[in-house]
């Protein structure tokens, strides 16, 4: 074009570059428009994301497949060659397990008869929706994984989201097929948790490292590493006893936990309905009200009575 | 001679290879991969896209599309929005002012360039994000990033090259 410049060309290409000075200006104020917008949070942002989730997926869940098998074929090869130590640390923990499953079939004979005579009236049944990660989102920046299921599946936002090991993260955004979950490790995570051996309250806070750590414990807390940490049901958000981590290193001013779970080999997780709403919908907290006592919501006693937990269905005199 | 439908949709596809060519990248950069390293830093394949396009042609990947990447990257990441957004159009823009540089050099140059250009790209990210975030984010995972991004350049410049040669010589 520009071997043939006639006067046409003299006129026009200042204005063409003033154009797109302009253009490359308002990109950057709509960049830090955007920015603004997002930091509002607003609940179309929200669905944008959703959406978008929603439209990848599909291609997603083809081709994490092939990922997935070559993710197979290296585990394989990585237990082949570790075959005689897996084989030994399993036998030595089998025969812990056997003690262990002794011991439970003893307490939940003894729970059992305990509830008779209590007459307690059992937690809301859990629903669980089984879904495969179709991708690992982030990396350096954010600590999320992309799910094969969404409201279509019963999947909503905030509800738990557990590995065979234990609690994962929340369901940031639902789609109608596929959701982001927000794991514990991300810097935007926060769960009330409780030491199982103290019985000490704190919040595991995710700082986008590997290990999240443990805020607001108090001073006089007695935490060493090898504690297991448990979520509390503070708050109404997850309910209580489900293993998040071990106390993984105690410091002056850090207590670190290395979750049950490892990023990168999460392959399928559960999502669990709890039928509490807890913390995160503002809605609902406003027309909860602090029940008279624990058995009349309907939930277990050890899931304190307060802020913002909500029974799906409020049974008893909960209205 | 007018070229036909055809031929003119033929084109236009074309033209559109270098966009396409960063989103499939992103979703690259999505798939969940059992490597422990990877997990925690990822190599920011759209960026070096985006840096070998608009260095080689920055007619087919201009300032707005630079920008929409950047956003597609936001939302599917689950990042502050608008940071991508910004890096990409950055990028872009400075790549394409300074490309004529790299015309008619070795390849080191370039990876050299790409280098250099990584290092403010992935500290305005970390900047913002942790100022939009309200917390420091560890530098650490960002320095991993930074040197997975740099080292994998070649290989996926390589693979931009071919799909420049074989789709868009006449273009």
């Amino acid at each position: 074009m520009a071997q043939h410049g006639g006067p046409q060309q003299r006129i026009f290409s200042p204005l063409r570059t003033a154009l797109h000075r302009f253009a490359f200006i308002l990109l950057i104020l709509s960049a830090f428009g955007l920015m603004l917008l997002g930091k509002a949070d607003t609940v179309l942002i929200e669905r944008i994301r959703a959406a978008s989730a929603d439209l990848v997926s599909p291609v997603m869940n083809i081709v994490s497949r092939p990922a997935a098998s070559i993710n197979e074929i290296t585990d394989k090869i990585y237990n082949l060659a570790n075959l005689y130590e897996e084989n030994e640390r399993l036998r030595r923990e089998n025969q812990q397990l056997l003690a262990w499953q002794q011991a439970a079939r003893n307490l939940s004979y003894e729970n059992e008869r305990l509830r008779d005579l209590a007459s307690y009236t059992s937690p809301p049944a859990l629903n669980l929706v089984t879904s495969r990660v179709i991708a690992d989102m982030g990396g350096a920046y954010a600590h999320n994984v992309m799910i094969s299921a969404g409201s279509r599946d019963g999947v909503s936002k905030g509800q738990a989201v557990l590995s065979d090991e234990g609690l994962v993260g929340r369901v940031a955004e639902a789609g109608y097929q596929a959701s982001r979950v927000l794991l514990i490790t991300d810097i935007n995570s926060r769960v009330p948790v409780v030491i199982e051996s103290s019985r000490d309250r704190a919040f595991l806070s995710g700082d986008n490292t590997n290990r999240p750590l443990l805020t607001f414990l108090t001073a006089d807390a007695s935490v060493a590493p090898g504690d297991r940490v448990l979520t509390s049901g503070d708050g109404g958000a997850f309910p209580s006893g489900i293993p998040i981590g071990i106390v993984s290193s105690v410091s002056e001013n850090a207590v670190r936990v290395s979750p049950m779970f490892r990023r990168h080999q999460l392959e399928y997780l559960r999502v669990a309905n709890y039928g509490l709403h807890g913390i995160l919908s503002e809605t609902r907290i406003r027309q909860s009200r602090p029940a008279d006592n624990a058995n009349s919501t309907g939930l277990s006693p050890e899931i304190p009575v307060g802020v913002g937990i909500v029974p799906v269905e409020p049974a008893g005199n909960a209205q | 001679m007018k070229p036909g439908v055809w031929q003119r949709l033929d084109l236009v596809a074309r033209g559109l290879l270098p966009a396409f060519s960063v989103f499939v990248l992103l979703l690259v950069n999505l798939l969940p991969i059992s490597v422990p390293l990877l997990s925690t830093a990822s190599p920011a394949l759209a960026l070096m896209a985006v840096f070998y396009w608009s260095v080689n042609r920055p007619d087919l990947l201009t300032a707005v599309a630079a920008f929409l990447l950047g956003l597609i990257q936001d939302l599917l990441m689950g990042l502050p929005l608008g940071v991508s957004s910004l890096v990409l159009l950055l990028v872009q823009t400075g790549s394409a002012s300074q490309g004529r540089f790299f015309h008619n050099k070795p390849f080191s140059v370039m990876w050299w360039g790409f280098a250099l250009v990584a290092i403010p790209a992935l500290l305005v990210q970390w900047l913002l994000s942790s100022a939009l975030i309200g917390a420091l984010l560890p530098i650490k995972a960002t320095m991993i990033s930074y040197v997975l991004t740099a080292l994998l350049f070649p290989i996926v410049a390589w693979v931009l090259a071919r799909a420049q040669n074989g789709l868009l010589r006449y273009v």
